[in-house]
């Protein structure tokens, strides 16, 4: 159950050749979303946009191509996508919304969908929710430190980040790649990630992420019916090329081995709020 | 030998008020107390100290029917005291929220009206709530009205009840060509329904004048050529939006504005001695209760010239249109004629709106400490907020909200109806008592109020 419910899992990646361009992975998010526009199963979609700072994203209610494709790639530092999930459906007037998010956001999203406090009229506007897998995110001070100090690059000639084989990987414009341990960036992480209990997703129509496929593939579950539905129509469109996850290295196996130890670790974490942190009191815990 | 009737609570209506009401030996009113028994909560009051941001959203919350109305008239007496001139761009989408408004708030309160009213040619009362035609689609057709109205103000204002999008200086966001596509999409689609509903609301009102009689709790009540007529004046700003200090030519004059207190305006203490248990539902006040309208009043009672002056719908066609028709259903008629006013009003703002230009004013100045004052004309009627901002914090605030003006005129309107059909000539007011009850101003002199607002 680490992985959550699924109809299907796969490794994808897009048809189109632009998407993959500047995409983190296999491009799954933009290209179903770009495929979801043109099908009119969408009006926009919610995504981390760029801004004015580099690597630091920008929520933004997206509707043409060109701004879905200025959403591409990871940035590995919080966006409050869901601070437009009212306004998307006010001043933007849309009816069919895509929303992106990680595994926090998506929870935020199902929860403002059954427990709509002082979100009227959001509910029944959601078209697709696309999650993305989640180990932990960082502030973006954090970035800052990361790139600049540890890896002693600027962050404005910095073309990709990505964190994978047990390292935080940095790739400049002019060719340079500069690795960092993964046990060094464990204190810039943001404290509040240590309570999550979701690493892919569990409660999106389709989740998506790049462990379990090789480089340039995406591992793609299809959960809900509306997920599976959305899935089927852009395979018949052609937007996707797939292969059974069975077929890829180093596949499920790695994926439902990283989901285990999030979990564990972080409920470990939440009980031990209940005796660690103070004498004879516990710290809140969300989930009881 | 005149007896005491009261009527407590009072329905169909927003908020909690009574009637408390003189009648002769035939039960016709000698002299009728309407007033608000919803406790004050002293919105003006709380308000002073906090920020010229923050009030408004607190004035807001005094009615969830109107909010809008207050929502605006708050905000644009805090830019009519410091000074801002707040875009092109900004009135059109304030003006497409007011209308939106004022077409969910007219449906709604045909809801609240429909059951006094006969279908046309018949003996039976309309009930709302039957699923049988023709009322069933007469519902339905009132729901899609209040759907288009609150859909467009939730995409123009923010939100359909208590609007985000207003701010001290114009709005926080512009629409999307998409969101004005959604909003013109919607009037289009309101405007024949509405047109549809004003002829058959209007053709049901007519009915109810040309009868001789209403059933009240399984009585014959006659109904009276003159149900509701009253010799006060009207007062409004203006036939659709509003009016303030900041205007070359204002709609709205506060040198004419005093305001006294319930003591010197009801009824002092009375005894009730006539009692029905019959009437619909529950009956009245018990015989040997006491009612003391001076002391009960939750109301400041606003006057203008020295007198209670109607204020919504009639008075607006009365003041711009030349509209002549008295009583409570003269009332009701020309509630009804403001629908299409509405949808063309939106269509139009919709149309001149500019997707990509500003809507907040370059420079927002912190005020000085003058009066400024912005009258809003709000479903029920003028909405007059007054406002004193230094450095960005309110130091007066006053509203005279619609029903409180109406209060006083409407009990003057119950002279000469039969008691049962007090309700009815009420109901025709639209009273919204929540806005109606606030703080009220000790001014008796007339001469040291204007003084006041002209400091």
């Amino acid at each position: 159950m680490v992985l959550g419910n699924y109809k299907q899992v796969i490794a994808a990646r897009s048809t189109d050749a632009e998407i993959l361009r500047g995409s983190q992975d296999g491009g799954i998010v933009t290209q179903l979303f770009a495929y979801a526009l043109d099908a009119g199963i969408i009006d926009g979609a919610i995504v981390a946009g760029p801004s004015d700072e580099p690597f630091k994203p920008e929520p933004m209610v997206a509707t043409t191509r060109e701004e879905l494709l200025a959403s591409r790639g990871t940035r590995y530092s919080i966006s409050p996508n869901m601070s437009l999930i009212k306004e998307v459906t006010r001043s933007y007037g849309l009816d069919k919304v895509g929303v992106v998010g990680t595994p926090c956001q998506i929870q935020a999203l199902r929860k403002g969908q059954l427990y709509p406090v002082g979100l009227r009229d959001v509910p029944d506007k959601i078209a697709l929710a696309i999650g993305i897998f989640c180990m932990e995110n960082f502030p973006y001070q954090s970035i800052i430190q990361l790139v600049e100090d540890h890896g002693a690059t600027a962050l404005e000639n910095v073309s990709k980040l990505d964190i994978g084989k047990g390292k935080f990987w940095i790739y400049t414009e002019r060719g340079a790649t500069v690795q960092i341990p993964l046990k060094v960036t464990h204190k810039y992480e943001q404290p509040g990630c240590h309570v999550c209990l979701d690493y892919v997703s569990n409660l999106a129509d389709i989740s998506t992420g790049s462990v379990g496929t090789p480089d340039g593939w995406s591992t793609v579950f299809v959960r809900s019916a509306n997920g599976d539905d959305i899935w089927a129509k852009a395979i018949a469109a052609g937007a996707f090329e797939t292969k059974p996850i069975d077929s890829v290295k180093p596949g499920i196996e790695l994926v439902t081995k990283l989901a285990t130890e999030k979990i564990t670790k972080n409920q470990q974490y939440i009980e031990d709020r209940k005796t660690k942190f103070t004498v004879g009191k516990e710290l809140r815990n969300p989930y009881i | 030998m005149s007896k005491v009737v009261e009527i407590s609570p009072t329905t169909r209506h927003e908020g909690h008020s009574k009637l408390v009401l003189k009648v002769n030996d035939d039960g016709i009113v000698e002299r009728g107390d309407w007033l608000s028994i919803t406790p004050v909560r002293g919105i003006e009051k709380l308000a002073i100290g906090k920020t010229m941001e923050q009030v408004p959203k607190i004035a807001s919350r005094v009615c969830g029917i109107c909010p809008i109305a207050h929502t605006l008239a708050a905000t644009e007496a805090m830019e009519a005291s410091i000074g801002c001139e707040i875009p092109e761009d900004a009135y059109l989408l304030r003006m497409m929220l007011q209308c939106a408004n004022r077409i969910h708030s007219h449906a709604l309160h045909n809801i609240l009206t429909l059951p006094d009213m006969y279908l046309p040619g018949t003996d039976s009362k309309i009930n709302p709530f039957t699923p049988e035609e023709p009322v069933r689609s007469v519902a339905k057709r009132i729901q899609t009205l209040r759907m288009v109205g609150q859909t467009i103000g939730e995409i123009v204002g923010g939100e359909a009840i208590h609007p985000s999008n207003p701010r001290v200086g114009g709005m926080y966001k512009n629409l999307t060509p998409r969101a004005r596509a959604k909003v013109l999409d919607l009037a289009k689609m309101g405007l024949p329904l509405a047109r549809e509903h004003m002829e058959f609301m209007i053709a049901i009102l007519r009915n109810y004048q040309k009868r001789d009689w209403a059933e009240v709790g399984g009585k014959e009540i006659p109904i009276p050529k003159d149900l509701g007529y009253h010799n006060q004046g009207y007062m409004a700003a203006d036939p659709v939006y509003g009016s303030s200090s900041l205007d070359e030519i204002p709609g709205w004059f506060p040198e004419r504005w005093t305001e006294v207190r319930p003591w010197d305006w009801y009824m002092g203490e009375e005894e009730i001695t006539l009692e029905d248990p019959s009437y619909p539902v529950g009956g009245t006040t018990k015989a040997g209760t006491k009612a003391w309208p001076q002391m009960e009043a939750c109301t400041g009672v606003p006057l203008y010239d020295g007198q209670p002056v109607e204020v919504g719908p009639r008075a607006r066609l009365v003041q711009f249109k030349n509209y002549d028709e008295k009583g409570a259903i003269g009332l009701q008629i020309a509630r009804q004629m403001e629908y299409m006013d509405c949808f063309y009003k939106i269509i139009e703002a919709a149309d001149a709106l500019d997707c990509s230009a500003p809507v907040i004013a370059d420079e927002i100045p912190q005020g000085d400490g003058s009066i400024g004052w912005a009258a809003n004309e709000a479903p029920r009627g003028c909405d007059v907020h007054l406002a004193k901002v230094r450095n960005g914090k309110v130091e007066y605030f006053s509203m005279l909200v619609p029903t409180t003006w109406n209060f006083p005129t409407c009990s003057r309107a119950l002279v000469g109806a039969p008691w049962q059909l007090t309700e009815v000539i009420m109901r025709a007011y639209d009273p919204c008592v929540s806005c109606a009850t606030h703080m009220i101003v000790l001014d008796e002199d007339k001469r040291l109020v204007a003084e006041k607002l002209l400091e």
